[in-house]
């Protein structure tokens, strides 16, 4: 993942910092409860796509 | 391909309350997956575009750090961004991964474009992190301008560039009369009036918007010819109300013969209005608070600190 853009990827909806899960390849939301996909490196930040979080699953701070 | 400009009348925007003047944004952006290995060999028209909306970056002086491709498809105008301007990054968003994932190729080896696959009307980028904003034949995708164009200014730094081409109208009105002839559906996606997208714009905040159109025409031998270039670019029609289903047969006979009464000198024109804009981000940002807040550089040496000598 491109370093830089990370630096200025939010969350799509609620515009807040994101949580890379590097081992799931993942952009994770804490307030929206939403990880977004990483695909070959290209990170999918589209709401339909996102997987919702269960209830129990915790999230470190971003 | 033929050009004339064109005056355009006031207002001849569809009325996105009606259902079949909203576009589904999830079959848009599967008919562009499916397009993606074939648009680069039929995107004539969109090349075109690209290539003017570049000319006018002539007369602009600009030295980005970060730019926004947005609406970047397989990356068309990735290498001559980076061309115009050496030192700045390129991000290439577009909200069909298939084409992004063609995009990345573009560049050199060692200057790759940065690839995001998002929705304009739902930006994943923090406030201010944009310099300039490129957009070639893209935002007739979005729903709601109002709220694309507020995204676009939140991204941008405070006097950063907008700037884009869309189409009009009139765009493929030989089809679209065609299609009304035959059973009264539009079966083309509606686009916005220029001065609807200007006014748009002043809404959203931005500053000296300027907006012209002109009429590009591409010719076919045959309607297959054009329906094949449609859904090579992935450019068929996403609105909610389209009819589904297969369109008949002799509906598809009767709106060919209909649209050969467009015939001229043995080919079948179609005609694009391509509407071209752009746009200031304004220098101040008010605050929620009322406070205004002016980047440092907006200040200047002309003003003289209070209490200051001038020698």
């Amino acid at each position: 993942m491109d370093k830089k853009l990370l630096e200025i990827l939010v969350c799509p909806l609620c515009k807040g910092p994101l949580y890379h899960d590097k081992a799931a390849a993942e952009l994770i939301c804490r307030a929206d409860r939403l990880a977004y996909p990483i695909r070959d490196d290209i990170p999918v930040m589209l709401e339909e796509e996102a997987r919702v979080l269960p209830p129990d699953e915790e999230v470190p701070k971003a | 391909m033929e050009t004339y400009p064109q005056a355009a009348p006031h207002s001849r925007s569809p009325d996105r309350n009606r259902p079949d003047a909203v576009i589904d944004k999830r079959a848009a952006r599967r008919a562009f997956d499916r397009a993606a290995a074939t648009y680069d060999g039929v995107a004539v028209l969109q090349r075109e575009m690209a290539t003017r909306l570049l000319e006018r970056l002539d007369y602009v002086r600009l030295s980005p750090k970060t730019i926004l491709d947005l609406g970047a498809g397989t990356g068309l105008a990735v290498d001559d961004l980076q061309r115009r301007y050496r030192s700045a990054r390129v991000l290439a968003l577009d909200f069909a991964l298939g084409m992004l994932r063609l995009a990345r190729r573009r560049g050199s080896l060692l200057r790759r474009p940065a690839c995001l696959c998002a929705d304009a009307e739902a930006l994943p980028l923090r406030e201010g992190g944009i310099d300039f904003i490129f957009s070639n034949a893209t935002l007739q995708w979005c729903n709601d301008l109002d709220r694309t164009f507020a995204e676009l200014r939140r991204v941008l730094v405070p006097g950063g560039l907008l700037m884009f081409t869309t189409f009009g109208p009139d765009t493929l009105r030989e089809l679209r009369t065609a299609w009304a002839q035959v059973d009264g559906h539009g079966h083309v996606s509606p686009f916005l009036d220029m001065h609807d997208v200007g006014d748009a714009l002043v809404r959203a905040g931005f500053e000296g918007p300027v907006l012209d159109a002109e009429y590009l025409t591409l010719t076919y031998a045959d309607l297959g010819g054009l329906m094949d270039d449609l859904r090579g670019l992935g450019a068929t029609n996403a609105t909610r109300e389209r009819a589904r289903g297969l369109t008949g047969k002799a509906r598809w006979r009767a709106m060919r013969s209909a649209y050969e009464v467009h015939r001229q000198e043995g080919r079948l024109p179609a005609t694009y209005e391509v509407v071209y804009g752009h746009a200031w981000a304004p220098m101040q940002r008010v605050a929620a608070d009322g406070a205004v807040t002016l980047p440092v550089s907006a200040i200047g040496r002309r003003v003289p600190h209070p209490g200051a000598t001038e020698n």
